[in-house]
């Protein structure tokens, strides 16, 4: 009784830890299209008020710019329980 | 006799253990899913540039040149970007960022770059100071009741 009981508890673990690895990959994946999306509609705010595409293209870039760092900030911070 | 009450135990960690992993499969996903949405999303990017937008046609409005106006409006964005550096910081020293206060400049810094010392410390500076000036009178008052 209380062999299968751990059986079955180890079993859902195992489920729950691989749904939470599968959302964070989706999650991780979808990260570069929602960062193309908020930063095609950040520079067509700019143009929209009469900025010269090339400045509004390198102030996007600087916004994009910013999942880089919050990667490398995260990464950084994990780096230490590894 | 004792085997029975100590797998009964090791049931109920590993009941705990998988509602625990359920509880956080199911939650941490969600959180930081909206985490990203609130600075990565169509809509966060689009209120952002109309911000930086709005700022821009003031600027020019009043008559601002052009290529000031741009380097003013990157600054300003800077401040929605500094995100970064904070996590940089934060990241850089352990976890530890304080405000500083350096000489002419107050801002987010971490120990390692403020130059005059952070805020806590020179308030503890000053304290000190105070104390010692405090301490000087009260003995200053004694001798002289003494005297008398």
């Amino acid at each position: 009784m209380g062999r299968s009981l751990l059986i079955v508890s180890v079993i859902s673990g195992a489920v729950s830890v691989v749904r939470l690895l599968s959302s964070l990959g989706v999650i991780y994946l979808t990260l570069g299209w929602n960062v193309r999306r908020a930063k095609r509609a950040f520079e067509k705010e700019l143009i929209k008020q009469g900025m010269p595409k090339e400045d509004a293209k390198r102030m996007s870039a600087r916004y994009a710019a910013l999942k880089d760092e919050a990667l490398n900030a995260l990464k950084r911070s994990i780096r230490p329980f590894s | 006799m004792s085997e029975r009450p100590e797998k009964k135990r090791h049931g109920m960690e590993a009941d705990e253990v998988k509602e625990i992993l359920g509880a956080v499969s199911t939650e941490v996903p969600g959180l930081i899913k909206s985490i990203i949405a609130s600075v990565f999303s169509e809509e966060a990017g689009k209120n952002m540039g109309k911000a930086a937008a709005a700022f821009y046609k003031e600027l020019k409005d009043g008559g601002m040149p052009d290529a000031v106006a741009v380097k003013m409006t990157e600054d300003y964005i800077s401040v929605f970007t500094s995100l970064g550096d904070v996590l940089k910081r934060a990241g850089g020293s352990g976890g530890k960022v304080r405000f500083g206060v350096s000489k002419g400049k107050t801002g987010v810094e971490s120990e390692e770059g403020t130059e005059g010392g952070t805020v806590a410390q020179e308030v503890e500076r000053e304290v000190e100071r105070r104390v010692k000036q405090r301490l000087a009178e009260r003995r200053g008052e004694e001798d002289e009741e003494d005297e008398d």
